[in-house]
């Protein structure tokens, strides 16, 4: 056995030594951080919620999210507004995101936390993300219908919809029925 | 005409290997799917595929295709590559009245013989273009249309494929599918040409079972013809064997497996293609491939 390498894999290191040089960087914010975005001033206490299988399969029902929920990651402010962390599958790694919800159960905002993947960086713009704000668990928070996609991060935007709809329905069906 | 047509078998046997590179992030070896690149990115990769063993003797016949893949738009991908090979075979075919101990031939090989033959060469260049109908992370089925031109020493040919793919389980379960039709015109050393066709049915599945990783299993049903319009079946065959991908977000590596079982066939008249129900010219017992890439 013999292998003469054609000159044109030469072509592997000059890409190693560009493509590193040249991709993206990667989004990592702290829960605090992000705590910190969301609700500036306010004090969050963490509130862990167990969810019934019943619950689960209605979550996954209603979203189409098999990952399974972290119930620990559930915080609450004084004022009764909610503060999520969740993670969805990512092209490549898991996308890690936080929700926060109204008092009255409408959406007041979504930030991407951790986020390392070649493309679809535009998910952590606030033009996206806009897009949740003021929804409820009576929307129909759907990729193309009333949440738009961003061509080229059709995956991301898929699945951060999904797992923004899962957590909704775990508002509707648990979180505002806490007192 | 014996030559000819032996000649003609093994390049579409070629035909076949040859037209399996893969469309964006390849988590299979040698299935394309719907994952294509963003419009107006860029993607490098290298592929190197090794066919080991035939009937007997040694058979080691290696291909590297350096690619570079653009995107269009969010839906059409078009990608150029260049293909180089290295043929080592000695006596790899069955013993005939010709050569009792044993044929040096199959493809690459340029005159059968029985002696040692090591050849580099440059085939040639390929043109490939994806239009995506439908995208499997949003629709059930995604549907896609594939052409490729290729331009060489040893052939020009053009290849059409449909690539059919559905995800499940949050997109972590990929099934996928490509039909391939195929014409060629095969080249020979004394300038003579052949008319070759070729019709493949590739499928498989792959499960991320870990981030950055997936694996999965992949099988081909192989058919070649003699003539442009598939008016003689010269060959039948099947492969099947195991994938593994890991990617991050800079860069991406694929290795995949295929073996041909039993139950191969052929109808040209130089039997030395097959033996033990094996089909030989550029297949072999064994397949495997590495495929690397860097978007950017």
């Amino acid at each position: 056995m013999q292998w003469k390498p054609a000159a044109t894999l030469a072509l592997i290191p000059v890409a190693a030594i560009i493509a590193p040089a040249i991709a993206h960087a990667k989004i990592y914010v702290s829960v605090e951080d992000t705590q910190k975005r969301l609700f500036p001033g306010e004090k969050l206490v963490q509130t862990p919620v167990a969810l019934t299988e019943a619950q689960r399969e209605r979550m996954r029902e209603l979203s189409s999210v098999r990952e399974p929920f972290r119930g620990e990651r559930v915080w609450r402010t004084a004022k009764g507004d909610w503060f999520i962390v969740d993670e969805v599958v990512g092209k490549h790694e898991m996308v890690k995101y936080a929700l926060a919800i109204h008092a009255d159960g409408t959406i007041k905002g979504i930030e991407i936390m951790e986020y390392v993947e070649s493309y679809g960086y535009e998910v952590g713009e606030a033009s996206w993300r806009n897009q949740f704000v003021g929804k409820t668990g009576a929307s129909t928070l759907k990729l193309n219908k009333d949440i738009q996609n961003i061509s080229g991060a059709t995956l991301s935007c898929k699945h951060l919809t999904d797992g923004v709809k899962r957590l909704m329905v775990m508002h509707d069906l648990v979180l505002k029925g806490l007192k | 005409m014996r030559r000819f047509i032996h000649k003609a078998a093994c390049a579409g046997a070629l035909l076949a290997t040859m037209g399996s590179l893969h469309a964006g992030e390849g988590t299979f070896g040698w299935l394309y799917t719907l994952d294509l690149q963003r419009k107006g990115t860029w993607e490098f990769e290298q592929r190197l595929q090794y066919n080991r063993g035939q009937a007997g003797g040694t058979y080691d016949f290696w291909q590297a295709r350096t690619e570079v893949e653009y995107g269009v738009n969010e839906n059409f991908q078009l990608a150029g590559y260049l293909n180089t090979s290295f043929t080592n075979a000695y006596r790899n075919y069955p013993a005939t009245d010709e050569f009792p101990n044993g044929e040096t031939g199959g493809w690459g090989v340029a005159y059968p013989g029985d002696g040692h033959y090591r050849k580099w060469r440059v085939e040639g260049v390929s043109l490939e273009g994806i239009y995506r109908l439908t995208n499997p992370v949003i629709d059930p089925v995604g549907v896609g249309l594939y052409g490729e031109l290729t331009l060489g020493t040893v052939k020009d040919e053009f290849e059409a494929r449909l690539l059919l793919q559905s995800n499940f389980l949050d997109d972590k379960l990929v099934l996928a599918s490509n039909l391939v039709a195929a014409v060629e015109k095969v080249k020979f050393v004394n300038g003579e040409t052949g008319p070759e066709s070729m019709f493949d049915v590739l499928f498989g599945a792959t499960y991320r079972f870990a981030n950055n990783w997936t694996a999965g299993m992949e099988a081909r049903y192989h058919n070649d013809y003699y003539g442009y319009r598939y008016q003689t079946h010269t060959q039948r065959a099947w492969f099947v064997g195991p994938n593994v991908h890991y990617a991050e977000k800079d860069w991406w590596v694929t290795a995949a497996w295929r073996y041909q079982p039993t139950g191969g066939k052929c109808w040209a008249p130089n039997d030395g293609e097959c033996s033990g129900r094996r089909v030989w010219d550029s297949h072999t017992r064994n397949e495997f491939i590495v495929k690397f890439g860097m978007p950017f």
